[in-house]
């Protein structure tokens, strides 16, 4: 039933232009524009690639796609059907899960082809990109819960997707690296994906603590203000 | 009523504050089908909600084929159709797409190319949904809620918006489904749906169910009509002695509101036979439920003065 619901969602996802070119070209555009200026190193490069990724691909689509689903009282109707709850949005989150691990694979294809060298630590970057799209997934359900309309995403989002920015970036320019950078979102991400390429392991239990307890902020969140039906 | 498959008894709802549904009994029994009707904001959504096991009942209990909806919908779900008063649809899907999605996510077999021709949507089958009119939209979610054959049925306003022949396309088929034993429970405010589909009904008002039974039944409680075209200055006084009431209104017409249909009926003919008159537009009917619908409410008016 999951794979059913996935799939179709996917379809959905494919065939709304908007939708697709956000999740899909805006992150591999940008992606290709940092390697081509990317004067900073590959880490920097990669951590930015990472987390666009997670930004536009995971926690955007998720939260627009969920509201635009919600409002075509689309869900109100997947609610009446045999599908528990808990199934329902996980059917809808899987394919753009997905989506950011392909785009994960090909923003590190296309770096590695440019240069970059290989993760000395492969678990760490995989850990960095699972734990936060659970993150960017746990946070976009809760955010669409509080989003009237389509339209209104663009600002319900920007509190946490600047987070996420801002907490990479943080952590990619300070020197020494303390708890404050690993409690933002991305930070802790920026933090495990530098661990991977031979960076300080010190802060890697703190990030993937923090990591679990932002799943856990959003999933609370979400529990409590998701919608299965548009304010009437 | 041995073994009903919907039971509820003081069911409650409220939504904050208001209280939505204030006390509502009623049983179905297996191949019937029960109509709610009610004016909008009565509470027949909000109840059908609690018994589809979408909503939590603040009291009372619901039990659908011996289960509570609630607590066993997981047991449930695969036994019933549910087709909401408003549902979407993901517009980028074409009907048949849609439809075997439906069939992707239900555990009842069901054949797509039967279920979208027995709707007419077969010329439309490759069509987006967001260019299917209202009322395809509406038949493709019934298609949906009776995929497989659901052994309770529930419709919420399922011919609201149609067009009077995709009204009776919908007929047809939710007649086919009762002769094959599906138990339906629909709302509706067209009474005529429900004096043509329902063998009993509940009428709500304000969160209760304000009259209650066979339709035949409930039509035989409210007074017949009699009305006939009278010439201007016409004196009501020189009628011959009436059971019912008589109304002159100020069109120019007599109503006549009888519980005697018949001997009414028979003393108004003998005396325009006998005084040589020709009574146009003369009309003599049983109540409709539009009559127990106004009765419902004027009720309502006079007790809450």
């Amino acid at each position: 039933m999951i794979l059913a619901l996935s799939r179709t969602e996917l379809t959905l996802l494919l065939r709304n232009k908007t939708a697709a070119s956000l999740a899909l070209a805006m992150p591999l555009l940008i992606g290709a524009l940092l390697m081509v200026n990317g004067p900073s190193g590959w880490t920097f490069i990669i951590v930015l690639q990472l987390v666009m990724m997670l930004g536009f691909t995971v926690y955007m689509t998720v939260t627009t796609s969920l509201v635009g689903r919600r409002q075509d009282l689309y869900l109100k109707r997947l609610r009446t059907g045999e599908a528990s709850d808990q199934v329902v949005i996980v059917g809808l989150l899987v394919p753009t899960i997905v989506l950011g691990f392909v785009q994960a694979v090909v923003l590190l294809g296309m770096s590695t082809i440019a240069g970059a060298p290989l993760p000395e630590r492969p678990l760490l970057l995989l850990l960095a990109v699972a734990g936060g799209a659970a993150m960017c997934c746990a946070v976009g359900v809760a955010t669409s819960g509080i989003t009237s309309t389509p339209e209104l995403a663009q600002i319900t989002t920007a509190p946490f997707f600047f987070a996420l920015f801002g907490g990479a970036i943080w952590t990619l320019v300070s020197d020494s690296v303390d708890y404050r950078m690993m409690l933002v979102p991305g930070g802790q991400v920026a933090e495990l994906v530098k661990a991977a390429w031979g960076g300080p392991t010190d802060n890697v239990g703190l990030a993937v603590v923090s990591l679990v307890v932002w799943v856990a902020i959003g999933a609370a969140l979400a529990v409590r203000h998701f919608r299965w039906e548009p304010r009437s | 009523m041995t073994n009903p498959v919907i039971q509820v008894e003081g069911l409650r709802c409220s939504y904050g504050d208001f209280e939505a549904v204030r006390g509502v009994d009623f049983e179905v029994a297996q191949g019937e089908l029960f109509g709610l009707l009610g004016t909008n904001g009565a509470g027949k959504t909000t109840t059908l909600e609690a018994v589809e096991g979408l909503r939590k009942a603040t009291r009372g209990t619901v039990r659908v084929l011996g289960s509570d909806p609630l607590a066993d919908r997981r047991a449930i779900r695969p036994r019933i159709g549910i087709m909401l008063q408003d549902s979407g649809f993901p517009g980028d899907l074409t009907v048949a797409e849609m439809v075997a999605f439906g069939q992707s996510i239900s555990s009842r077999t069901s054949d797509a190319a039967t279920a979208i021709e027995a709707l007419d949507l077969a010329h439309r089958r490759d069509v987006r949904i967001k260019q299917l009119s209202g009322g395809e939209r509406r038949r493709l979610d019934l298609l949906l809620a009776t995929l497989g054959r659901p052994e309770v049925l529930f419709l919420d306003e399922p011919t609201t918006g149609l067009d009077p022949e995709s009204r009776q396309h919908v007929w047809e088929v939710v007649r086919g489904l009762l002769a094959e034993g599906t138990t339906v429970v629909l709302t509706t405010h067209y009474l005529e749906e429900a004096e043509s589909l329902a063998e009993r009904i509940a009428i709500m008002h304000e969160g209760r169910i304000a009259v209650a039974g066979r339709v035949s039944d409930v039509l035989a409680r409210q007074p017949a009509r009699i009305g006939f075209d009278v010439p201007a200055g016409f004196d009501v006084s020189v009628l011959p002695m009436l059971y019912g009431d008589v109304v002159h209104e100020p069109s120019g017409r007599v109503e006549v509101r009888t519980g005697e249909l018949q001997r009414d009926l028979g003393e108004l003919l003998d005396w325009a036979r006998g005084d040589g008159r020709v009574l146009t537009g003369l009309r003599a009917n049983h109540a409709s439920l539009e009559d127990v619908f106004h009765a419902v409410r004027s009720d309502e008016k006079v007790m809450s003065r």
